[in-house]
């Protein structure tokens, strides 16, 4: 695997910065507010009061930056749980949603009609270079109603469009398209994955479809300005630490390489935790207890922003948006079952390995049968090999049960949940998936802080906006896309929600020593806001402006 | 991407399904090593981590390390968690049907709508059953309503380490054989579900079929009377399963070839279902013109 290690910029007089802010929070509890912190290199020296610093400025050169002097300066945000390659497949895709996505190139304003969506097609069709194909992202037809290729052709004939559904699991597409990606009607039999009549492409026909349509969304060229805008998210976001929790999602050397492109570099304002796919990584004949040493080996290919470390992913029940999440009982309302991305004794195994290695295990769970098989195979590894401080986290964590949360804290397990499941689809849950009580009391999150479990939520980017202060707002009002507010007793309060995007976070992808919080020998990693996120209304949170973002020193302008 | 000329063959998929452990590689690794799997059998695994080819079978393998060659004219290539990308693969080769592992967790039914892919169309759904183990993961909390889905979408279950486990029982009317039968490779090749895709018909001409038909039992008939009816059947009904309420008491009947076994149930035992399956050889030539049980109906008629 090719990774180039570039330099760091070497700074040959280490110049120390005084940053003064209106407030500085530090998430260190030993002091939770200051007004400055003094950096050097990249790296805090101290945080507290500027006259108090004054033995490290005798005699040095330094000097005051007062840019932020009217902002609150809170500890870089960190996600634990995106997909960059992922993001790069759809960030050059057009937008069209029905929940707000705030996008560094614009905001996209929701879209709930079906003349709605229309008219922006009509927009972006206009807006376009002729011929040029038009990709679509976000369609859903419970705000968008019936899409099919006679409603594409009314935007255009001529050109290429092909229209994503919001869960990515569908495609339709006007003749020009098909034409494009030579996919030939007449090959087309009635009972295919594929309604050719209205150009429909799902489950295994969206395959066939992606498989023509590769040239342009995989093509280098597209992914390297895919991961491109992905970097403008990031930094949008106000993230400055990230975790790619599955790399080698779509091929490991591939991925790797365009990382180390793209996200590498001092331009770069944020580093990236690589956590690895566990079972792609043995794909191919290897058993799992090969793993460890396989994945040790990539450790080695670390660069200053990039790294790998004994961090492995591995899955256990299906996609929380589908309906997949596998359930206990009662289940889901129409008896329908989840599935399981790999059976239980396969996942056992794989977790195993990796325990007896000392990993850190990260699995994804959804529903709570999904987790309470994870949580069976936990116990069964601590009475094998009892472990401390092992980290073993629950990735996005849909439903759960009181008595579950018990086992998670006893187990010494932590949670990084995706809490915008709540906003985006706990109304839909609750009318026609798995009812009221259930669906209001999905990313029980106040219980996991009352019980001392080192919790974070993540964006799951793309699968919610990769943006912190938007979860956090979740989190903290857990109001839900129709405007109400889904069990009240499970918010996180303010500093709560904080905790969760900074150091819980970062304790989460193994970067609690170097980031998370402010204080002295820490990186001087930075999010920078007009407001106090502390003080503010809780529905303010998502709007507050994020000025800039400092990453080792190093000041990142959001315009 | 270009669309060669044998696409327009519709390649036939027999799926073989199971839950992880019921014996579906040893199962397609007999297939693998059959000299007499037909030229032309792409056979789709998940994995090649315990697939076994003898390597005197091996001729070549590819660049990209997911397909591998055998001197019998077959293929063997690995899914990577991509299907579509699989067929799309097979789409660009000279094949004439494909065998598709699936995954352990998966549910045929759900793969047989997948097949539905343009060059291919599915054509049985063979489900492994392990014998040993088949009891205690019906009931787990995780997997137990799965590995009963699997039965239930099933066109033909295979009952695999049977020697373990002799009496082990399904009480269903899906036709089974067992990785014993000496015809097990020849059924499977040659099943094809009861009224699969019209567009198969004139695809698999060419491959031996077996079919299976089911009677369900009405009324009461004397044991004399089935006893007869069985040894009667034509040479190529391969296997005859079921239970039958007789004068006599509930009969289990397995009939392996001339072989017939006839037991009697507990009053206690009584299945749920009764009638029989019976598996037999399609010959376009013989005088039953392909169905071998037109004297079967003499129960139907008397019922």
């Amino acid at each position: 695997m090719p990774i180039t290690c570039l330099p760091r910029a070497i700074k040959e007089h280490a110049v120390l910065t005084l940053f003064k802010a209106r407030s500085v929070i530090t998430m260190n509890t030993a002091m939770p507010r200051a007004s400055a912190v003094l950096v050097r290199d990249g790296m805090i020296l101290e945080v507290g009061e500027p006259e108090q610093m004054q033995p490290w400025l005798e005699g040095q050169e330094y000097k005051v930056d007062e840019q932020f002097a009217d902002k609150v300066i809170c500890p870089g945000f960190i996600d634990p749980h995106l997909h960059p390659s992922m993001a790069a497949v759809l960030l050059p895709m057009e937008f069209i949603t029905a929940m707000r996505w705030k996008l560094p190139w614009g905001d996209i304003d929701p879209v709930t009609t079906a003349d709605g969506f229309d008219l922006r097609m009509q927009a972006l069709h206009a807006s376009k270079e002729a011929n040029e194909p038009l990709f679509i992202w976000g369609y859903h037809q419970l705000w968008h109603g019936s899409m099919d290729k006679a409603r594409i052709k009314q935007v255009s004939d001529e050109r290429p469009i092909i229209v994503w559904h919001r869960s990515f699991h569908e495609l339709y597409m006007n003749d020009a398209a098909m034409s494009m990606a030579g996919i030939d009607p007449a090959q087309i039999k009635p009972g295919m994955q594929i309604d050719i009549e209205q150009g429909h492409f799902f489950e295994l026909g969206l395959g066939f479809a992606i498989n023509r349509l590769n040239p342009w969304i995989l093509a280098p060229e597209k992914y390297a300005e895919g991961l491109q805008r992905l970097k403008q998210v990031v930094h949008h976001g106000g993230h400055t630490s990230i975790g790619d929790l599955a790399t080698g999602l779509f091929n490991f050397d591939t991925e790797a390489q365009a990382l180390a492109e793209q996200l590498e570099g001092d331009d770069v304002p944020f580093r990236t935790r690589l956590v690895v796919h566990g079972t792609r990584l043995t794909q191919g004949g290897r058993k799992p207890e090969e793993g460890p040493a396989m994945a040790e080996a990539l450790l080695s290919h670390n660069t200053h922003r990039l790294s790998f470390a004994r961090h492995i992913k591995l899955f256990s029940d299906g996609a929380f948006f589908s309906q997949l999440a596998q359930m206990q009982e009662p289940g889901y309302i129409d008896g329908h079952h989840g599935e399981w991305l790999a059976a239980p004794e396969e996942l056992e195994r794989h977790i195993r390995a990796y325990w007896q290695a000392g990993y850190q295990i990260h699995v994804h769970v959804t529903g709570d049968l999904g987790l309470e098989l994870t949580l069976d195979i936990l116990q069964k590894m601590q009475d094998e090999k009892p472990r401390f401080n092992h980290g073993f986290t629950f990735e996005h964590f849909g439903f759960s049960t009181p008595e579950q949360i018990r086992r998670i804290k006893a187990l010494g397990a932590q949670v990084s949940a995706n809490v915008y499941y709540l906003h985006e689809l706990s109304d839909s849950y609750a009318k026609s998936g798995i009812g009221y009580e259930r669906a209001s009391q999905m990313a029980r999150l106040g219980s996991c802080l009352k019980a001392g479990i080192n919790t974070t939520i993540h964006s799951d980017f793309t699968m919610a906006p990769a943006e912190p202060l938007n979860s956090m707002w979740v989190a903290v009002t857990r109001q839900n896309h129709a405007g109400n507010v889904m069990c009240p007793e499970e918010r996180l309060s303010q500093q709560q929600a904080l905790e969760a995007i900074t150091i819980n976070a970062a304790h989460t992808i193994g970067l609690a020593d170097i980031t998370g919080s402010l204080r002295a020998g820490k990186r001087a990693d930075f999010t920078v806001l007009d407001q106090d996120p502390l003080t503010c209304e809780p529905d303010a949170l998502r709007d507050i402006n994020i000025a800039a973002t400092v990453f080792e020193g190093n000041v990142f302008p959001i315009e | 991407m270009s669309e060669p000329a044998s696409s327009s063959h519709i390649k036939p998929v027999t799926l073989i399904g199971g839950y992880l452990g019921a014996g579906k590689t040893t199962l397609i690794n007999r297939l693998l090593n059959q000299p007499e799997l037909p030229s032309g059998t792409a056979v789709l695994v998940n994995d090649f981590g315990d697939i076994n080819v003898d390597e005197s079978l091996i001729r070549s393998e590819s660049n990209n390390g997911n397909v591998i060659g055998l001197s019998n004219g077959c293929i063997c290539c690995s899914i990577s968690d991509d299907l579509s990308q699989a067929l799309d693969q097979l789409n660009t080769l000279p094949i004439t049907q494909v065998i598709l592992e699936t995954s352990g967790v998966a549910e045929p039914a759900r793969v047989w709508q997948h097949c539905h892919y343009p060059g291919f169309l599915p054509k049985a759904a063979v489900v492994v059953v392990d014998a040993v183990n088949f009891e205690q993961r019906s009931k787990d909390k995780y997997v137990g309503a799965l590995v009963k889905a699997q039965i239930a979408q099933a066109d033909m279950l295979v009952l695999s380490k049977t020697e373990l486990n002799p009496h082990f029982q399904l009480n269903n009317l899906t036709p089974q054989l067992t990785s014993r039968d000496t015809k097990l490779i020849e059924t499977i090749l040659g099943w094809q579900r009861a009224g699969a895709h019209a567009a198969l018909a004139s695809e698999t001409t060419k491959l031996p079929r077996f079919s299976a038909q089911t009677w369900y039992q009405e009324e009461a008939v004397s044991q004399r009377d089935i006893d007869t009816a069985l040894r009667a059947l034509d040479a190529s009904v391969q296997r005859v399963k079921g239970w039958v309420e007789t004068d006599a008491g509930v009969l289990q009947v397995d009939k392996v070839g001339a072989n017939v076994a006839i037991k009697r149930l507990e009053q206690d035992a009584k299945p749920n279902i009764l009638g029989l399956v019976f598996i037999f050889y399609v010959d376009q030539n013989s005088r039953t013109q392909g169905n071998p049980l037109t004297d079967w109906e003499w129960t139907k008629t008397a019922s």
